[in-house]
């Protein structure tokens, strides 16, 4: 390689962030020590360039994945709620008659339900990347309920565990709290959202308020860690487990 | 720190590793010059390396070693927070640390490491397209690779293929449940073993238990 055909770019952020190539016929350590002189100098300024595009990502990107998350989220519900009604009215037509036009609509409605497979997995992907913990012990759909009830996940990181524990019931705990104040009996919500993990929901009803609520202690840890260190810890889902193999033995 | 648990004997493992008894338990521990970076103990000249929560120590604390050299350059795929590549910094205080991270939550704390230690360059790039960071990656003595993943693999396969030297190791530790959590983890590891053995030579694996369930190492070379 010719010295003139490498020089030095005026701008090492965006050449950093543009470095993506097929595989280099040269080793890139090489062609850096050659540009700045020496191994060191070459490494400083990589490292303080990588430092500021580092910053420059991390910043743009926590602040926009948990509202991308959320609003798949809410895409899917409107994608199922236009499957069913669109099935529904399928059924009704085909039963007067079948015609060409029917076969299309089962077509397109097929369409939707892989769009709807698809959706479902770029919502797994996205909420174990933002909140591992979390949706390792929930699964990635249901934790993605619970944070778009909480609304983001700075709000959830704060919610106490017995909040978590009826997130998605607060119908239900409202309608109790009325009745009691006026001296009534009341069932109070032991579960909402997280009802529908079959760890809770394939319990025996009496031990499902135990269950829900060891789960929800467990998940507010769960989405402190998730929003201030975002590292995975697998004691959390083994304890959870574990409660579970107990209280579905005994 | 009580008196009495005075440091009685240290042995060093690798470049700046050491085996220390103190008090009555034996910890693992890096000679370093910085502080705490993951709330572990600084006693003396050292910070533990605890090993349940990085699984190169708890590689190092069940007896294995890959003799890593203070000069090597590393690639380091699912570099999280950093808690490994902290320890990992001390051994190559003379070599270079690449850094691999995708999820920012985490790499903000990967950040201020690297800000405090010369030798780790922080990129927060997915270790499934290595062609994104390959005109700054460059060609090392070792990739290590801890990433939860499905086909996590088939990543590192490909990124040894990209940066690693011949002759160069690879260290990774895999995770049954991740690949596959129906499967019985025996069976999971015995077809990664078969998967590798493929591409690399297979110098060691075994498990990481008690320190970690389900999780194996797998020591490569590329010959």
């Amino acid at each position: 390689m010719e010295n003139e055909d490498v020089k030095l770019s005026s701008d090492f952020v965006s050449s950093f962030m543009n470095a993506f190539n097929e595989e280099l016929p040269f080793n890139p350590f090489d062609l850096g020590v050659k540009v700045f002189g020496s191994p060191e100098k070459y490494y400083s300024a990589l490292r303080k360039t990588a430092i500021e595009v580092a910053r420059l990502k991390t910043e743009k990107e926590l602040k926009r994945e948990d509202r991308y998350g959320i609003m798949l989220l809410k895409a899917l519900d409107e994608l199922n709620n236009s499957i069913n009604l669109l099935e529904n009215k399928l059924e009704d037509v085909k039963e007067i008659k079948e015609s060409e036009i029917t076969k299309e609509m089962e077509e397109e409605i097929r369409r939707l339900k892989a769009l709807r497979r698809e959706l479902e997995g770029e919502i797994e992907r996205v909420m174990e990347k933002i909140a591992p913990n979390l949706s390792a012990i929930l699964g990635g759909a249901i934790a993605a309920r619970l944070l778009e009830k909480a609304g983001s996940l700075e709000k959830l990181s704060m919610l106490p565990a017995s909040t978590i524990q009826i997130v998605g019931a607060e119908k239900s705990l409202y309608k109790a709290m009325a009745r009691m104040k006026k001296g009534k009996p009341a069932k109070i919500p032991k579960h909402g959202v997280i009802f529908q993990h079959p760890f809770i929901r394939t319990l025996p009803k009496k031990k499902r308020g135990k269950m829900a609520r060891f789960m929800a202690a467990k998940l507010a840890i769960a989405a402190r860690i998730d929003y201030f260190t975002g590292e995975l810890r697998e004691e959390l889902v083994s304890e959870v487990r574990r409660k579970y193999e107990e209280l579905s033995r005994s | 720190m009580k008196a009495k648990e005075r440091v009685k004997e240290s042995k060093k493992i690798l470049h700046n590793v050491y085996l220390i008894e103190k008090g009555e338990k034996r910890i693992l521990a890096t000679k370093s010059k910085y502080g705490s970076h993951y709330g572990e103990k600084r006693f003396g000249e050292f910070r533990e390396w605890i090993p349940t929560r990085s699984k190169l120590a708890a590689m190092l604390l069940k007896g294995y070693r890959v003799d890593i050299k203070p000069n090597w350059k590393v690639l380091y795929l699912g570099a999280a927070s950093g808690t490994t590549v902290s320890h990992l910094a001390d051994i190559v205080e003379k070599g270079i640390i690449y850094a691999v991270e995708y999820s920012a939550k985490p790499f903000t704390k990967l950040i201020e490491l690297a800000e405090e230690r010369r030798n780790i360059i922080p990129l927060l790039e997915d270790a499934s397209k290595p062609e994104r960071y390959s005109g700054i990656v460059e060609k090392v003595d070792f990739i290590y690779q801890d990433i939860a993943q499905r086909n996590q693999v088939e990543i590192f396969l490909d990124n040894i293929r990209m940066f690693l030297k011949e002759g160069g190791e690879g260290l990774i530790m895999v995770k049954a449940r991740s690949i596959d959590s129906t499967a019985e983890p025996s069976e999971v590891f015995e077809a990664v073993l078969r998967r590798l053995s493929k591409q690399v030579k297979v110098v060691a694996h075994d498990s990481l238990e008690p320190y970690h369930r389900d999780h194996i190492f797998v020591h490569v070379r590329l010959e």
